[in-house]
Parts: C-alpha cells; sequence; structure tokens
C-alpha cells in the first residue's frame, strides 16, 4: 500500500514536470499534442531587460466628487490603453496606482523606440469634459480681503496711467494698446466705436454723453462694475434711422414715432478691478460624470443653415443617458463643452436629448474641425494628466543585462547544485533533481500568471532557490539528527521531516509577509520583486515537503 | 559542543562596536539618496564613432542653464550625466545638441514621485517589522503556558532587536558608500532592505524552532544550556544554506551587470549580518535579565 502510494506520488511529480518543461520550452516540435497553446507562453521581460519606457502620469481629479475619482481614473487608464494600441506596442502594461490622496497613470511601453513620439501622442489626448452650472458660489473672507488689496493696488496703477494721459500732447490710443486690459478694444486704441444710451454701463454713459465734450478726456477715473475706466469722447452724431426694420401689425389708432437719436463714439483706457457680484456671477462650472470616458466617435459636419464646419459627437449608450439626464433638467441653461480645460462651446439647451448626439460648433474652419474631430475619435480623457517621470532603457542596454543576468542566474543555480551534491552526497542529488523540479515549475507558474521579470526578479529568484535550497538543508540536517539517535532511515526521514515541519513553515510565512508587504505597497518592480519571491517560496515548500520527502523514501525501499 | 553562551560578551561587544560605527556614520554623513528620492535626471549615453569631449557636453548643459550637472565617464565612448528635472522637450533638445548619441537609459523623475516613495518605503519597513513580531509572538504562544505568560512575546521581541541590529548596519554600510565611493539609495536598495529582514528572521526562526522544541521535549529547566544545545544542533544548517544563497548572490554580483550591483551587495551584506545577528543576537537576547 505505502509503496503504490509512494509510486503514484512520484508519477503525478513527474507528469507534473513534464507539463512545466512543456510550458517553459520556447519551441516545441509539431508533434507535440496541443503545441501551439505551449508555444504561446512567453516570459515576460520587463523594461530593464528588454528596453523601453516608462511614464508615470499625475492624474488632477481636484475638481469631481470623490465617489466618481476612481471611474474617471479607469477612464483615463482605458482611453491610453486604447491611444497605445493605435501605436502598435506589443504588450503595453497601463496601470493605475493610488499614490497619496490621488492616483497615477504609469504607462509602460516595452520595446518602443521613438519614445519622444509616444510621448508626444498620448500628451496630444485631448481632455473632454461637459459641464453644468453650479449654483453661485460663496465668497469667503479671506477672498474679500484679497479683492480689496487688489483693488487698491489697481486704484494706484490707474491713477498713474490717468496722469499719463491727462499730460498734455499724451497719446492716448499708445496708451490704450499698452495698458488697457479691455481685450476687445486693446489693439484698436480702446475705440469702442459708434454707441447709444442704453448699450454700456451708466457710468461710463454718464460720462461720454453728459460730462464730456469731444476730444476731452475725464479728469477723474470712472468706476464702473468692470473696473477704472479712462475715457475720451472721440465724436458725436444725431441718427434718425435707428437701423432697424421691425415690422409689426399695428393696431389702429397707434403711431409709432421714431426719434432722433444721439450717438457717441469714445475710445477708453480699461483697467479692471475685481468685485465680488462679478466673482459671484462668474458661473461655477460643474462635473457632470460625461466626459471622454463616454464617447463613441467624433467626424465633421456641417451645420446645416450656415454651412458652417462643426464637430458632431456621439455618446456611448452610457453617455448617451447621462447626456439625456443632464440636458433634462438644464432645459433653458447652459451646458460647457469643456476641450482641455478651456470652455469651446456653451450652446443653451433647447430640450432634453436622447439620442446620445451632441454638437460642437464654434469659430473653426474645416482643418480644424477635421483635426479635433480626429483627436476626439481616438479617445478623450476624463482628466487632465501631466507627465512627471520618465524611465528610457535603451535596446542595448536591455539586451546585455539579459545576457547577463540569464548567465549569472545559471551559475548561481549551479553553484547551490554543486554545494548540496559535494556536502550531502547521495541525498544532495535528491535535492538538486528537487531544485530543478523547483526551477521549472517557478518557471512556468512565471509564464502563466505572467509575471514581468526584471534584473531584481531574477535576484529574487535566486534567493529564492537560496530559501529552497534552506528546507532541504532543513531537512537532510534533521534526519541526520534522527539518525545519530539509533533509528532505522525510513523512521528517521519521517521524524525528520515531522520536525523540520514546523522550522520551514514559521521561518517562510514570516518571508511570505514580506512579500505581501512589498507586494501590497510597491508599484512597478517592486510589486514584481514581491511577486517573484512570494511564488517562489510557496513553490520551494511544496518541493520541499512533496518532492524531496517522495525521492528520499523512494531511494530507500529500493 | 561550541558554548555559545559563555562566548555571549564577546558577540555583543563585535556587534556593539558594529553598530557604533554604523549609527556614527548614519549621524554624519546620513545616506546618500538616489533620484528615485530627490527628484531628477540621470542620462547615460554612447556614442558610435566620434565622441563629444567632456567640455563640449559640458557647454551644451551649460547654455541650456539647468543648473548643477554632474558629468561621468564611462569606458571610452560613454557618459552618464545628472541633472535636475527635466521636461520631455528639453529631453529632447538636449539630445540635439549632444548630436543624437545613443541614449542608453534616460530617467527624469519628478519630486512628488520621491516623496510618496519615501513614504512607501517607511510604512513597509515599520509594518514589516510590526507583522513578524506578532507572528513571532503568535507561533511561540506554547512557550507562554509552560514557561510563564509573555514567554512567547520575549522571542517576538528578540527577533525585532536582531532585525533592528542587521537594518542599521546595512544602512551604516551603505552610508559609508555613499559618503566615500558616492553609493547611492535607490528602490532597490529599500527591497534589499526588506528581503534582508525577511531572510534574516527566517534564520532567527530555525533557531527559535529548535530552542522551542528543546524546552517542549527535554523540558530543560536551564535555558542557557537549552540555547547552546540549540545553536549547536543547528549551526550547521545555518551555515550550509547561508553560504549557498552568499555564492549564488555572488554569481550575480560579478556577472548580473552594473545596475543591480548594489542591490545585490546589500543582499549579500544582509545576509551575512542576518546569520550572524541569529545566533550571537537573538538567541542571547532570550537570556535578558531572565531568573535562573
Amino acid at each position: 500500500m505505502e509503496r503504490n502510494r509512494l509510486w503514484t506520488i512520484f508519477t503525478i511529480i513527474i507528469l507534473l514536470t513534464l507539463l512545466c518543461f512543456l510550458i517553459d520550452s520556447p519551441v516545441l516540435p509539431t508533434w507535440v499534442p496541443g503545441h501551439t497553446w505551449f508555444s504561446k507562453q512567453n516570459i515576460h521581460l520587463g523594461l530593464d531587460l528588454q528596453g523601453g519606457t516608462q511614464l508615470i502620469y499625475q492624474t488632477d481629479t481636484t475638481e469631481m466628487p470623490a465617489e466618481q475619482r476612481a471611474t474617471a481614473i479607469e477612464g483615463a487608464r482605458d482611453v491610453i490603453e486604447r491611444r497605445v494600441n493605435v501605436f502598435g506596442v506589443a504588450e503595453p502594461i497601463i496601470q493605475t496606482t493610488k499614490a497619496g490622496k490621488g492616483w497615477h497613470l504609469l504607462v509602460e511601453l516595452p520595446g518602443v523606440k521613438d519614445v519622444n513620439a509616444a510621448i508626444n501622442m498620448i500628451g496630444e489626448t485631448p481632455i473632454l469634459e461637459f459641464k453644468e452650472q453650479g449654483l453661485p458660489r460663496e465668497i469667503t473672507t479671506s477672498e474679500r480681503e484679497q479683492i480689496k488689496k487688489y483693488n487698491q493696488e489697481v486704484l494706484i496703477k490707474a491713477e498713474g496711467i490717468l496722469e499719463q494721459a491727462l499730460k498734455p500732447g499724451a497719446d492716448f490710443t499708445a496708451l490704450a494698446k499698452e495698458y488697457s486690459e479691455d481685450t476687445g478694444t486693446k489693439d484698436n486704441g480702446g475705440d469702442v466705436g459708434w454707441f447709444s444710451k442704453g448699450m454700456l454701463v451708466p457710468e461710463f454713459e454718464t460720462a461720454v454723453f453728459e460730462n464730456l465734450v469731444i476730444d476731452e478726456i475725464t479728469p477723474e477715473l470712472v468706476k464702473s462694475i468692470f473696473g477704472y475706466h479712462i475715457i475720451k469722447k472721440v465724436d458725436e452724431r444725431i441718427k434718425e434711422d435707428t437701423g432697424l426694420e421691425i415690422e409689426m401689425e399695428k393696431p389702429e389708432g397707434v403711431k409709432i414715432e421714431t426719434e432722433p437719436v444721439k450717438e457717441v463714439r469714445a475710445s477708453h483706457i480699461l483697467i479692471m478691478t475685481q468685485s465680488e457680484e462679478l466673482l459671484q456671477q462668474q458661473v461655477n462650472w460643474q462635473y457632470t460624470g460625461l466626459t471622454g470616458k463616454q464617447l463613441k466617435t467624433a467626424f465633421v459636419s456641417f451645420d446645416p443653415q450656415t454651412n458652417e464646419p462643426e464637430v458632431s459627437l456621439e455618446f456611448n449608450s452610457e453617455g448617451a443617458k447621462l447626456f439625456g439626464e443632464i440636458t433634462k433638467r438644464n432645459v433653458g441653461k447652459p451646458v460647457a463643452i469643456f476641450l482641455d480645460n478651456i470652455p469651446l462651446s456653451i450652446p443653451m439647451v433647447n430640450e432634453a436629448i436622447l439620442s446620445g448626439k451632441a454638437v460642437i460648433t464654434g469659430s473653426f474652419d474645416l482643418i480644424e474641425a477635421k483635426e479635433l474631430s480626429q483627436r476626439l475619435a481616438a479617445g478623450a480623457l476624463p482628466v487632465p494628466i501631466k507627465l512627471i517621470s520618465q524611465q528610457n532603457i535603451g535596446p542595448s542596454l536591455g539586451k546585455i543585462s539579459v545576457q547577463k543576468s540569464f548567465i549569472a542566474g545559471v551559475l548561481g543555480f549551479l553553484i547551490i547544485i554543486f554545494f548540496m551534491i559535494a556536502y550531502y552526497k547521495k541525498r544532495g542529488i535528491i535535492a538538486a533533481l528537487a531544485l530543478c523540479i523547483y526551477a521549472l515549475i517557478v518557471l512556468a507558474f512565471f509564464k502563466l500568471i505572467p509575471v514581468t521579470l526584471t534584473l531584481a526578479g531574477i535576484a529574487g529568484f535566486v534567493i529564492s532557490l537560496g530559501m529552497a535550497v534552506d528546507a532541504n538543508i532543513l531537512i537532510f540536517e534533521r534526519i541526520k539528527d534522527e539518525e545519530k539517535l539509533g533509528k532505522p532511515t525510513i523512521a528517521a526521514i519521517h521524524d525528520g521531516f515531522k520536525h523540520a515541519w514546523t522550522a520551514i513553515r514559521d521561518s517562510n510565512i514570516t518571508t511570505l509577509i514580506v512579500c505581501f508587504i512589498l507586494y501590497y505597497f510597491g508599484s512597478g518592480l517592486v510589486r514584481g520583486f514581491g511577486l517573484t519571491l512570494g511564488i517562489g517560496i510557496l513553490v520551494s515548500m511544496f518541493t520541499a515537503i512533496v518532492v524531496t520527502k517522495t525521492f528520499l523514501e523512494l531511494a530507500v525501499k529500493d | 559542543m561550541f558554548d555559545f553562551v559563555f562566548h555571549k560578551k564577546k558577540f555583543f561587544t563585535i556587534s556593539g562596536i558594529l553598530l557604533l560605527i554604523s549609527i556614527l556614520s548614519l549621524i554624519i554623513f546620513g545616506l546618500k539618496p538616489g533620484i528615485d528620492f530627490t527628484g531628477g535626471t540621470m542620462l547615460e549615453i554612447e556614442y558610435q564613432e566620434t565622441s563629444l569631449t567632456n567640455n563640449e557636453i559640458k557647454d551644451v548643459f551649460s547654455n541650456l542653464d539647468l543648473g548643477d550637472i554632474k558629468i561621468q565617464s564611462t569606458g571610452e565612448k560613454g557618459y552618464v550625466i545628472r541633472l535636475k528635472e527635466i521636461d520631455e522637450i528639453t529631453h529632447q533638445q538636449i539630445l540635439k545638441l549632444l548630436e543624437y548619441p545613443e541614449e542608453k537609459k534616460f530617467v527624469s523623475i519628478g519630486p512628488v514621485i520621491g516623496k510618496e516613495l519615501t513614504q512607501k518605503a517607511k510604512w513597509s519597513i515599520g509594518l514589516s517589522l510590526i507583522a513578524i513580531i506578532f507572528y513571532v509572538a503568535w507561533a511561540f504562544r506554547k512557550l507562554s503556558k509552560i514557561s510563564g505568560k509573555g514567554e512567547s512575546w520575549r522571542y517576538g521581541i528578540g527577533a525585532l532587536l536582531a532585525l533592528f541590529h542587521d537594518v542599521i548596519i546595512l544602512l551604516g554600510f551603505f552610508s559609508i558608500l555613499g559618503a566615500f565611493w558616492g553609493v547611492e539609495i535607490s528602490t532597490n536598495f529599500i527591497t534589499a532592505v526588506l528581503i534582508v529582514l525577511g531572510y534574516s528572521v527566517n534564520d532567527t526562526i530555525v533557531i527559535y524552532d529548535r530552542i522551542r522544541e528543546n524546552l517542549l521535549v527535554y523540558r530543560f529547566k536551564d535555558m542557557a544550556k537549552t540555547i547552546n544545545l540549540s545553536l549547536n544542533e543547528t549551526i550547521v544548517r545555518s551555515l550550509n544554506t547561508s553560504f549557498t544563497t552568499l555564492f549564488a548572490l555572488l554569481a550575480i554580483y560579478l556577472f548580473g551587470g552594473a545596475s543591480i550591483k548594489y542591490f545585490i551587495l546589500a543582499m549579500m551584506v544582509g545576509v551575512g549580518i542576518g546569520t550572524w545577528s541569529s545566533i550571537a543576537i537573538a538567541s542571547q537576547l532570550l537570556l535578558f535579565k531572565r531568573k535562573k
């Protein structure tokens, strides 16, 4: 019975070894059943071994609600993966890793030659977000104080400019070009053009219609909601025809009187201030959850009325649903389409849109529209990203590393086997066999899981070899002890294993704890190392307890 | 039978001297953090045919105004250049100005990463230590039943102190390497420290396990005698295991390529110190303030 049991285990071990050998072999002859599957199992080499680049991006999720962050990051990961796949890199790795409060995106592109092109391509990924209006924001006391301080500085600056403008012979146009903060009029020397009453802010109008004569500049700063104006009245005229053609049905008895309208032309220099009202009026655009993540496709289309080019967006089913909800609750309100953090277009919602289609209109020409639609179609990010770390390994360095570490690993393996046979003679040969089986099983695990093998990982493998040997040494020493007590060999083997087990178990569990911590806290290479070592320890326990024991017992019986 | 317990004082003196040197070196020199921790750029290049001279390379960088630059030649046509963190545009500009050498390795790391790494390293080492002491105290709980309450914690704390001993000496060793040979600490070093923790405690536990067994089987009243017997019984295994591992590591150290040389060295030192501390420190600490 006992003998049968041993031979059964032995057969299972041999079959397992054979299976691992088939998985480990790089090329198999075609007569082996399932050779295509076996040959497909590759060792995954890390960047330091095969060359390539590792990029780490920081994501910015401060704007979105906490519970949506994880999905947004996942979305970003998917978009970048799509992009990278277009680039044609074999086996790219794109991972999200938690880093402090935020998230990082780790992009590994093995074997990529033109790193710069890859970075540019990822960097070109547009960030597309749909935002809705939030409630007006509260202004904090510190903001209030900041505004006050800022406005005082502005006042001093504005007075300085006024002084210059009032100097005889001063060039108002040049001053406006230099100092004015009104981007609309700055470049043409502050010229506001012709306007009539009711078109501009009241303070401005009082100055030009009542206080100033032609060619006069305001002697003092005129303060409006926008800031301080220095105004020069350029011209005035009376216009009979308002230029508006209104046709309406006139009820009988009512006469429409057209009065002559006084128009003024003026220039101004604006020095902007900050005000609480303005800050409050600023739209507080809010994250809606609808981003580039849900974008299915984008293409150029034309406005049927104006024939202007525009970019049509089509959402996937999740996006269509979201877009429907957003438009439904914002009927009569604007919804902003942000591209790369800038509001690209802010259309008003007329009715709920349930078709999952949206249009970006804007003042772009056909080429711009085409470019944008292509960028969007290749994938748009739900969150902004920033490159914070880059690591490139040239292919030649990787090649040298593979050769060197392969030689070193084999050498380390041989040294261990040589030592075991020299020291423990016959039992050493059994340990050496067990170690070979160990190596085959571990390698098979590396291929199947798959574990990305790095330089440090190879070192981890050798360390785990050392630990596998340790289990054997522990057992052999214990068997020797038991034999010294005068037990017959088979009983000595049995008791030796029994006594060695607690030591093997406790010592390996502590190392497994460290592996777990490496795996859990580490990222990238460290993580891989923890996994490599952990697998090594588990397999080494198996080979020591099952393989070495069975072989030893069989050796005694025969 | 070698009387380990009798030579206790000698063991403690040797370890004490090593600890003193390490702590002094750590206070005076500290560790030299690599760009993994500080952020920065490392560029390793090699020219195929005609190479720019050291000074020409220096000029390229001083024209770009990138702060402190360290240039180190490797071989005849190769250079390792270290500078502050740069972006991809600057990187491409540098390669152009250097007339496109073969870029063997380029690493640019933002300071954010370094901060997180330091944090993670502290956490992982701290957590490992705590997890280990708890596991040891739990695994040896049977001893509390025979030898009185808290006995198993003695083992946990003994293992912990031995680990501190190992880590401090390993850090001290690298602080000396850093001060005199400019060796920097990288992520790999932290990994090595953690592995050494695992290995050293592994070694300690094998000896503790034998002490536990001898206590349970023979019920010796004399702790010193038990420790002595256990150390003598396990010493062959300890040395055999350490030497095989060290030889295997030595093979990688000599033939495994430059980039992991210090990683392997750290493990070799750690394995050596770990074996020493299991015999000379961890086991002897069990006798500390014990009533005979």
